[in-house]
C-alpha cells in the first residue's frame, strides 16, 4: 500500500521528469522540494486515552506527602551470628537495599588476582532458590527492581533499588545472590568472556583512569594489599575456576564481614527479613564441620612503599577528533585513613587542589578557582588535564594528582605537578580555604540527594565503624578546619616518599629521583619564590 | 487572548490539586510518597513550578521554549551561541564576579540547548536559592554580550564542535535528524554550521533574545528545599520586568521523510548505525505505548555479559549470536513529531544479521506481541521512570520539561495509571500505525558496505503473512 503514492504526487513527478529535460530549471528534484509528504502518518492517536497534556478523568484521589526535613537517624542491629543490619528512612516510594562486604582485590594475596573482577560479573546470577538469572530478575521486576554489583579495592557492594512494598522479596534476592549462588560452569564461562571483553575494551579506549588508578596503587603499595590489581590480569582470565571462587567466598563472605543496609524502609520488618534469609538459611558453603572452620583472611595492614610504576605504550586516540596523543602521569602521596583525625582536613585539601580537564564542560561551579586550574591549567596551555583525588581506606589513604599532556611536554608536566604538590605545605589563603570548605559541604549534601549514595554511605560507615555519623557531623567538622590544619596534613604527606605512575610515550619522563627532589619539603622552604618552572630551559 | 486562556486553565488546575489534598485513599497514599508539584502563573505569563522536599540542597532553573528548531538556515546556531554567552558577564557583574560568586557558594551553574529547549539551571544549598534565582534572572535579562567575548566564544564553540564530531553517537544522530527532517528546521544541528558560528553577531543574539526569551515561553522550575510561595515571590521580584512582545514565533510543522545517509569509512573498525521511524509528539497519547514498545526492544552492550536471558529478545539474539557490540532503542520526542528506533554499533560483517533481527522484532511488535511480554515491559518502564527521579536536579528537570511540553506536570499516579492501561492490543495498534510498512530513516557511519540497500531495508518493514 505504501508503495503506491498519491496520484497527484505521481503526476507531479512525471511533470518534473518532463521538465527535467528542459535546461532552464534544475535537473533534479529533491524530496525537500515537495511540500507534501508522500505518506503522512494518520492524524489522531490510536490509544484510547486523552493526550498527555490533559489529565485523566476518574483517577482515585490521592494524598501527597509534605515537605519535611530529612534528618533521619540510622538504626543498627547486630544479629546472633554477628551480621549487622542498618537502615534509615527516606522520602519516596522506592527503597535501596543491599549488602556491603569487606571483600575486594586487597584480600586476594593468597589467590590468583582478579577473583573480585569475576565476582562482579557473576553477581545476581542463578542461585539455589532462583534456578536461572531470568527467574530472579523477574522476581525483582515484579517489584520494579533493578540490581547492581560494584567492588572497590576493599569493599564489594551488592545493591538493589525497588518498590518499598517488595522489601521481603528484595531481601531474599540479596541473601540468595551473596550466600547461595550456583556459579554454574556456563555462568563462569560467560563471566570469563565478559572479563576478557572488558580487558579488550580497556586497551582500545583512550580513557586511562581505570588503568592509571591500578598503576598508582601498585606503585604506592608494591605487592601488598591495596597494591594488588583490581582489573583481572590477562594471564588469570583462564586460570580462575569455580573451586577458587567458592573457596574465596567461603573465607570472605562471612557474617562478621558483612553489613545488610537499606534506605527508605522500616527497621523492624527489615531486621526480621534479614534474620529469615541471611541467618536462618545457611550459605551453600555451610556444612556440619563448619563449626570448626576458621576463615582465613589476609589481615595485614597496607604497607606504603612508594616508587615508580611505568608502562611505555601507545595510547589510543579519541576517534575522529584532532586531540593530540597524550601521555599520562599520576603522582601520589600517602594520606590518611578515613578514621584518622586528619581525614576531613585531607578532603578539604583535595577540594582546594580540585582541577579537571582543560576543556571540560560545565559552567561556574566545576571548581574553576581551585589551585590546579589557577596555578596549573590556566598557566600551561599544553596541559590537558590535572585532577586531584583522595582515596581513603580503613588503614591508609592515597592522595594523588593525575595529569595528561602531549608526550614531548611530559617532563614539564611532571615537574609542574610535583612542585604544585610541594606547594601544598606553603601558604593557604583564607578565601580559597573558605571556598574549598563550602564546596566540600555542598558536594557532600548534593551527593546525598541520591538514595543509592545514602545507602552506600550507611553501609560503608557501619561496616567500618559499626555506626553512621550523620551528614551534619561532617558539615561541622569541615567548618572547623583551619589553614594550619591544611599545612599540617600537607607536611605530613610530603614527608613520605612519593609514588609515581606513568603510561604512554615516556621518553621525556623525569627520573624518580628528580620528581622526588622537586617535592621535598626542604626545597620548597629554601626557595619559596623559585618555584616557577623555567620554561626556557636549554 | 490565547495566553489568558491557558493561564486560566493553569490556575484552575492548581485548585484541583488542593482538592486532591483534602481526600485520602489508603492504597494510593503509599503510591505518591512524594510532595505535590505546585504551579503558579505570574501576570506576565512566566510559569513557576516547584516540588518542595525540604532537602538541604535545591535545584532551580529556567526552561525556555527555544532551541535550534526555531532557527532558520541563516541563524542556525544562535540558541546555542547564547547558551555560551550566558556565563560571560552581565551589565551588573563581570564574568569573574559571577564565577567567584557561584564558586564561593559551592553552587553549580549549568546550561544546555536542545532542538526545542534552552535550559539554564543552578544547583545550590537550600539557603542560597534566592541568590541562585537572582543570578538566573540576571544572566537571561542583562547578558552583556560584549564583542570581545563573542569573538572568543566562537573559538570555544568550534572546539566543542570537534568534541561532538569525536562522539560518533552524536554524529549519527545529527545525520539521522538531517535526513529524517530534511529541508525543515529540525534537520539542523544544534551547534549550527561553521560558517554561521563564524559570523553570528551581537545583533543576531539580541534579536533572538527579544523574540524568544519572552515570559510566556519561560518556566521557572524548582525542586528540593524550595518553598513554592518563596519561589513565586522571588520570580515576581526578578522577572516582572520581562514583557511579552508582539513578535509571535511561529512553529512550522516539520515534515518527516523516509531516507538515508551513509558515511562510509572503511578505516574504522565498527559501524555506528541508527534506524528509526517517525514517532509521536510529546503530548500524543500514543507516546506511552511507544515507550512500552521501546522498553520491549531494550538495550544491551557486550560488557553485560551473556544476556542470554535478558528481558529483550533482541538482547538475547545479540548476545547469543554476537550480532553487535551494543545497541539501544530510543524514542526522541518533539512538539508534533518524533523519532523512534534503534542505535547500534556492530562489526562490518554482522550488519545485515543485526538489521534483520531488529526488523524482525519490530514486525513482531506490530503483529504478535503478547500480554506477558507487555506486562514485563510495563513494569520495567515504570521502574525506569520512577528511579530516574532521584535527587533534586532530575526532579527539577522533569518539572521544567513537562511544564513546557504538557503545560502541566503529570502526577505520578496518573503516569502509573496510563502505563497500567497499556495492553498488548494497544502496543500492536500503535506499532502497526508507526512502524509497519512505514519508510524508515537510516544514518550509518563507518564500514557500512555490509548494510543492505535502502529498498531492501524498506522491504523488511512489512510481513505479507501478517
Amino acid at each position: 500500500m505504501s508503495h503506491v503514492t498519491d496520484v497527484k504526487f505521481l503526476f507531479s513527478r512525471l511533470f518534473s521528469l518532463k521538465n527535467g529535460l528542459n535546461t532552464r530549471w534544475g535537473i533534479r528534484k529533491f524530496s525537500q522540494d515537495f511540500d507534501k509528504q508522500a505518506q503522512a502518518l494518520p492524524k489522531g492517536s490510536v490509544s484510547p486515552l486523552p493526550p498527555l497534556s490533559e489529565p485523566l478523568t476518574n483517577l482515585p484521589s490521592v494524598i501527597y506527602t509534605s515537605a519535611k526535613s530529612e534528618d533521619y537517624f540510622t538504626e543498627v542491629t547486630t544479629l546472633s551470628n554477628g551480621l549487622r543490619v542498618a537502615s534509615e528512612k527516606k522520602f519516596g516510594q522506592f527503597c535501596t537495599a543491599g549488602v556491603v562486604i569487606d571483600s575486594g582485590p586487597r584480600f586476594e594475596v593468597a589467590y590468583p588476582n582478579g577473583i573480585c573482577h569475576f565476582l562482579e560479573k557473576l553477581s545476581f546470577g542463578a542461585t539455589h532458590k532462583f534456578a536461572t538469572r531470568d527467574v530472579m530478575l523477574r522476581e525483582l521486576e515484579r517489584h520494579g527492581g533493578i540490581c547492581d554489583c560494584q567492588s572497590s579495592r576493599d569493599t564489594t557492594v551488592y545493591a538493589t533499588s525497588a518498590d518499598s512494598r517488595g522489601l521481603e522479596a528484595v531481601t531474599q534476592v540479596l541473601a540468595e545472590v551473596t550466600l547461595r549462588p550456583q556459579l554454574s560452569t556456563e555462568e563462569i564461562e560467560a563471566a570469563r568472556q565478559a572479563v576478557a571483553f572488558e580487558l579488550d575494551t580497556l586497551s582500545m579506549r583512550p580513557e586511562q583512569e581505570t588503568i592509571l588508578m591500578d598503576m598508582i596503587h601498585a606503585a604506592a603499595y608494591k605487592g601488598n594489599t591495596l597494591g594488588l590489581p583490581k582489573i583481572c590480569p590477562p594471564e588469570n582470565v583462564n586460570k580462575i575456576n569455580r573451586g577458587i571462587i567458592l573457596n574465596y567466598l567461603k573465607n570472605h563472605y562471612t557474617p562478621d564481614r558483612m553489613v545488610v543496609a537499606a534506605v527508605g524502609v522500616e527497621h523492624g520488618p527489615f531486621v526480621e527479613f534479614v534474620q529469615k534469609y541471611f541467618v536462618d538459611m545457611k550459605p551453600t558453603w555451610h556444612s556440619e564441620e563448619t563449626s570448626s572452620f576458621k576463615p582465613n583472611v589476609d589481615k595485614s595492614i597496607a604497607q606504603y612503599t612508594g616508587g615508580l610504576e611505568q608502562e611505555e605504550c601507545e595510547i589510543p586516540l579519541y576517534p575522529g577528533s584532532d586531540l593530540p596523543e597524550l601521555s599520562h602521569v599520576v603522582i601520589g602521596l600517602e594520606s590518611c585513613s578515613h578514621g584518622d583525625p586528619d581525614f576531613v582536613a585531607t578532603c578539604v585539601l583535595n577540594m582546594m587542589m580540585g582541577g579537571g580537564g582543560s576543556f571540560s564542560a560545565g559552567g561556574p561551579g566545576k571548581g574553576m578557582y581551585t589551585r590546579l586550574y589557577t596555578n596549573v591549567l590556566n598557566r600551561y596551555h599544553w596541559m590537558f588535564n590535572a585532577t586531584a583525588y583522595n582515596h581513603a581506606y580503613g588503614d591508609t589513604g592515597l592522595f594523588c594528582v593525575h595529569s595528561a599532556s602531549p608526550p614531548n611536554r611530559l617532563y614539564d608536566t611532571t615537574i609542574v605537578i610535583a612542585r604544585e604538590l610541594a606547594n601544598m605545605a606553603g601558604k593557604v589563603g583564607e578565601i580559597e580555604l573558605k571556598r574549598a570548605k563550602t564546596q566540600l559541604q555542598s558536594m557532600l549534601l548534593m551527593n546525598l540527594e541520591a538514595r543509592p549514595v545514602v545507602f552506600e554511605d550507611v553501609g560503608r560507615q557501619v561496616l567500618a565503624t559499626g555506626k553512621r555519623k550523620p551528614p551534619s557531623f561532617f558539615i561541622n567538622e569541615i567548618e572547623k578546619i583551619t589553614a594550619d590544619d591544611i599545612v599540617r596534613v600537607a607536611r605530613r604527606m610530603l614527608n613520605g616518599r612519593p609514588s609515581v605512575a606513568a603510561r604512554g610515550k615516556l621518553a621525556h619522563l623525569p627520573s624518580f629521583e628528580e620528581i622526588q627532589a622537586n617535592m621535598s619539603l626542604s626545597s620548597s622552604e629554601a626557595s619559596p619564590q623559585g618555584r616557577r618552572l623555567n620554561l626556557f630551559r636549554v | 487572548m490565547l495566553k489568558v486562556a491557558t493561564t486560566l486553565r493553569l490556575v484552575s488546575k492548581q485548585g484541583n490539586q488542593v482538592r486532591c489534598l483534602a481526600t485520602a485513599v489508603g492504597y494510593k497514599q503509599a503510591l505518591v510518597n512524594v510532595p505535590p508539584t505546585r504551579l503558579t502563573v505570574l501576570n506576565n505569563g512566566i510559569r513557576v513550578a516547584s516540588e518542595d522536599s525540604g532537602a538541604p540542597t535545591a535545584t532551580v532553573g529556567l526552561w525556555i521554549d527555544a532551541g535550534s528548531r526555531y532557527e532558520t538556515s541563516k541563524n542556525n546556531g544562535v540558541a546555542h551561541f547564547l547558551e555560551h554567552m550566558a556565563f560571560k558577564g552581565t551589565s551588573k557583574r563581570s564574568q569573574t564576579d559571577l564565577e567567584l560568586l557561584v564558586e564561593n557558594m559551592g553552587a553549580h551553574l549549568n546550561a544546555y540547548t536542545s532542538r526545542e529547549q534552552t535550559v539554564f539551571y543552578a544547583k545550590c544549598l537550600a539557603n542560597d536559592v534566592p541568590v541562585a534565582v537572582e543570578i538566573l534572572a540576571d544572566i537571561i535579562q542583562n547578558s552583556s554580550l560584549a564583542e570581545p567575548e563573542i569573538e572568543r566564544e566562537r573559538g570555544v564553540i568550534l572546539r566543542e564542535m570537534q568534541d561532538v564530531e569525536s562522539n560518533l553517537q552524536e554524529v549519527v544522530f545529527d545525520h539521522l535528524h538531517a535526513t529524517a527532517f530534511q529541508g525543515t528546521p529540525l534537520g539542523q544541528t544544534i551547534l549550527g554550521p561553521t560558517k554561521n558560528i563564524k559570523k553570528i553577531s551581537k545583533a543576531d543574539l539580541q534579536a533572538y533574545i527579544r523574540s524568544h526569551y519572552q515570559p510566556g515561553r519561560i518556566v521557572l522550575s524548582g525542586a528540593g528545599g524550595v518553598e513554592h510561595e518563596r519561589l513565586v515571590e522571588l520570580a515576581n521580584k526578578h522577572f516582572s520586568g520581562l514583557k511579552n512582545t508582539d513578535s509571535v514565533v511561529e512553529l512550522a510543522p516539520c515534515r518527516y521523510t523516509g531516507s538515508e545517509i551513509r558515511v562510509r569509512d572503511d578505516s574504522m573498525p565498527l559501524a555506528h548505525i541508527a534506524i528509526a521511524v517517525e514517532g509521536a509528539g510529546w503530548t500524543d497519547a500514543d507516546n506511552i505505548p511507544l515507550m512500552v514498545a521501546n522498553t520491549l526492544i531494550g538495550a544491551w552492550d557486550r560488557s553485560q555479559g551473556g544476556g542470554g536471558n535478558n528481558a529483550s529478545y533482541l538482547a538475547r539474539a545479540a548476545a547469543s549470536e554476537g550480532l553487535c557490540h551494543s545497541f539501544q532503542s530510543f524514542n526522541t520526542c518533539y512538539k508534533d513529531t518524533g523519532l523512534w528506533g534503534v542505535y547500534f554499533v556492530a562489526e562490518p560483517l554482522k550488519l545485515e544479521d543485526m538489521l534483520y533481527n531488529i526488523q524482525n522484532e519490530w514486525m513482531k511488535l506490530s503483529t504478535s506481541v503478547t500480554e506477558g511480554e507487555v506486562e514485563r515491559a510495563k513494569n520495567l518502564l515504570k521502574t525506569n521512570m520512577l528511579l530516574q527521579l532521584d535527587g533534586t536536579t532530575p526532579v527539577c528537570e522533569d518539572i521544567g520539561r513537562q511544564i513546557l511540553c504538557y503545560n502541566r506536570r503529570i502526577p505520578i499516579h496518573e503516569l502509573d495509571a496510563r502505563i497500567e492501561a497499556v495492553t498488548a492490543q494497544n502496543v500492536r495498534d500503535v506499532c502497526y500505525k508507526y512502524i509497519f510498512d512505514r519508510c524508515p530513516v537510516i544514518a550509518a557511519v563507518g564500514p557500512t558496505e555490509g548494510l543492505p540497500d535502502y529498498t531492501r531495508i524498506r522491504g523488511g518493514m512489512y510481513w505479507l503473512r501478517a
